[in-house]
């Protein structure tokens, strides 16, 4: 078959229009632009329309995406109300101070509502209908969808994110995650600490701590499953980390003292397995007494994602889709970062080299971070703790 | 302190008809709150620990009393509180007689004082104070490291029932100390001078008179303070983080945990505690009753 210019390009914007990458009235233009006549367009885009529908509604794309347009709509509804984004957390507030200079848009619920739990938004969204936007952990952004409280979005930097942190369909994405990772008073620890055989060591008695019960808490919870990583078990097998916990404790390694912040402080828990960002901010709060290196275990962790979720019922539906493209654009990501947490679109900014070597000097290497596996199936998060509700019972009973 | 028979005449009246129905009508707020705070919650324990989360009747809800893993935290809290309760309960004794003996108000008055404070601090705020005392980092650790003991190295863990015992007596002998003072200031000199008088030794004074006079309230003590140290969450969450497994923590676990979600399992552990309680108490009449035989006798 002869090249021909014109089927090549209809089958480019066809294909870019049921990926979802432009939207409707783009993929009009185009084919119109070609110089095609308006029944033959119809054609096409009704066959194209079908296959689009089922793949992502009210998709937009980085191609065409008009900011502008979404800008001064989201500027008409004037108020973008929030709920369980408090200013502390993750360096939201950095985040807040860019939108206001960005687009002078008031963010509202942030003080009645900035310390919500997920399922209090979640709550607060079926019951009181105020909230536009919220960031929940993941098995609630799922929830959210099946309840019909969230409703489909999908910003301009879609592409960046890895399928298994976004739905399908646009109803939430995640936004930034943590990873399981080793946070060692340096001056009391005298071995290298790089994976979790190391943690072994004669020399570690009484010297590693988790952050909790891991039946009761998440953090814990993580680290017993990341420890199962480096252990031959992984993301559908938990047991090994139970198994490993349990070595730890007949070593007389593990300590029951809770790896806090005063405890990492004052030296009680000289190396402990918890959030990432968690490790980094108590590092920065000790300021060298002690010295504390936050690393990832080099045979790999698990990182657990929040995710942004649209209200169904968002009074200001366009200030929440602007939010969604503050949120991960460049800046407001390298903010998250600042904040410790990584930005669901680190890989992205990294291989773009937008990540500044300062920032970049104070978190464990990137090349360490290809090891983390995120974890966003709820079945297998249901399926290992209710493992680890009768295994670990044998860490702590026997 | 007031005399004998200020008591006794409050009591007399009682079996007066009038007063006897004035005395049901003041009992009736404290026969609300028992109703409650006391009957309606056990009733409800009893219903949950038979009924699983669906709504229909089960026994599975008791079958940890078939596992010997389930019952570690059980094994677990009846020795730390046997144990906080014999060292909280003969340190705080002698410390009582000794407040007495100093018969100096002023010694008595501080005690006292500081007895209620102490046998209150407890929680987070007393295990982190055992933290930073006696923890593997902990100054006193530390110390006796520098001079060459290591208590750590010798397979003591302040994360571990021996830990427990000592934070727990760290509240429990105050408490001692507060319910035993009364019955000992209640002890008469004249008794002990009218023992000397008919010849008794030291010995027969304490074993005829002291002993049997003391051993109802020192029981009592001992057992208020053996359910103090069985019913104790915070201290031994707030220090061990769950790795000792306690019958409350586990309690806390099943109704208050991410993973774990069984409020039916949790109210048959809780009927587990009430039945172990139980015991304790018919244990106490029982020694009582003999008790009360030596004092006839």
């Amino acid at each position: 078959m002869a090249y021909d210019p014109v089927l090549s390009r209809i089958d480019e914007l066809s294909g870019a229009f049921t990926a979802g990458k432009i939207e409707r009235r783009q993929f009009l233009k185009g084919l119109l632009g070609l110089g095609l006549a308006l029944p033959a367009v119809n054609l096409i885009v009704a066959a194209c329309s079908s296959a689009a529908a089922t793949g992502s509604p009210a998709a937009s794309g980085a191609a065409g995406f008009d900011l502008a347009a979404l800008t001064s709509a989201a500027k008409g509804e004037g108020h973008i109300y929030q709920t369980g984004i408090p200013p502390e957390w993750v360096n939201y507030q950095a985040i807040f101070d860019l939108w206001k200079t960005n687009y002078g848009i008031a963010i509202d619920g942030t003080t009645t509502e900035g310390e919500y739990t997920s399922g209090q938004e979640i709550d607060s969204i079926k019951n009181t209908g105020k909230p536009d936007v919220g960031d929940v952990g993941l098995s609630f952004a799922v929830q959210a969808k099946t309840q019909s409280l969230s409703q489909p979005y999908k910003h301009s930097y879609w592409a960046d994110v890895p399928d298994t942190a976004k739905d399908a369909d646009g109803y939430w994405c995640c936004n930034y995650w943590g990873a399981q990772a080793f946070v060692v008073n340096t001056d009391a620890v005298k071995i290298p600490i790089t994976d979790w055989k190391d943690l072994l060591d004669p020399s570690l008695k009484n010297s590693v701590g988790i952050d909790g019960d891991p039946t009761k808490a998440n953090d814990s919870f993580f680290a017993v499953w990341s420890a199962a990583v480096g252990n031959g078990g992984g993301i559908d097998n938990i047991q090994p980390g139970i198994d490993f916990m349990n070595q730890l404790q007949q070593s007389g390694n593990l300590t029951a003292a809770r790896a806090n912040d005063t405890n990492i402080i004052a030296g009680e828990v000289k190396v402990a397995i918890k959030w990432d960002y968690l490790g980094l901010a108590v590092r920065d709060k000790a300021a060298g007494a002690p010295n504390i290196s936050v690393t990832i275990p080099s045979s790999g962790s698990l990182a657990s994602p929040y995710a942004d979720i649209i209200s169904a019922k968002a009074p200001h539906p366009n200030a929440a889709k602007l939010w969604q493209e503050h949120v991960y654009s460049d800046a407001a990501q390298l903010l998250f970062l600042k904040g410790y947490a990584h930005p669901i679109r680190f890989d992205a900014l990294q291989a773009a080299g937008k990540i500044p070597a300062d920032l970049a000097a104070k978190l464990p290497s990137a090349d360490l971070y290809k090891k983390v596996t995120l974890v966003t199936d709820i079945a297998k998060i249901t399926a290992a703790q209710a493992t680890l509700g009768t295994g670990w019972k044998i860490v702590v009973n026997s | 302190m007031s005399s004998p028979t200020a008591g006794s005449v409050a009591i007399a009246p009682a079996v007066d008809q009038r007063h006897g129905r004035r005395t049901a009508l003041a009992l009736l707020p404290f026969a609300v709150l028992v109703a409650f705070f006391l009957l309606l919650p056990t009733a409800a324990l009893i219903w949950g620990s038979f009924h699983d989360q669906a709504g229909g009747m089960t026994l599975a809800n008791y079958s940890y009393v078939g596992h010997p893993i389930d019952l570690v935290p059980f094994a677990n809290s009846l020795k730390l509180s046997l144990a906080s309760t014999i060292v909280g309960g003969l340190i705080g004794l002698l410390i009582a007689q000794a407040i007495v003996s100093s018969r100096r108000p002023i010694v008595q008055e501080i005690s006292t004082t500081f007895g209620s404070v102490a046998a209150n601090f407890a929680g987070v705020p007393l295990a982190f104070a055992f933290i930073a005392t006696l923890g593997n980092n902990g100054m006193l650790t530390v110390l006796l490291r520098s001079s060459g003991i290591d208590i750590y190295e010798g397979g003591f863990k302040l994360y571990s029932l021996v830990g427990l015992t000592i934070v727990y007596a760290y509240w429990e002998i105050p408490l001692m100390v507060l319910v035993m003072l009364p019955p000992l200031q209640a002890m008469k000199k004249s008794w002990r001078e009218a023992a000397e008088i008919l010849g008794a030794s030291r010995w027969q004074y304490m074993r005829s008179v002291a002993i049997p006079i003391l051993m109802t309230p020192f029981i009592s003590s001992l057992l208020l303070l053996y359910a103090n140290a069985f019913g104790a969450y915070a201290t031994a969450y707030g220090l061990t983080t769950g790795f000792v497994a306690l019958v409350p923590i586990q309690i806390s676990n099943l109704v208050n945990g991410d993973i774990t979600f069984d409020p039916g399992q949790a109210d048959a552990l809780a009927i587990g505690l009430a039945v172990i309680m139980a015991i304790c108490i018919g244990g106490r009449a029982i020694l009582e009753r003999r008790s009360a035989r030596w004092l006839s006798r």
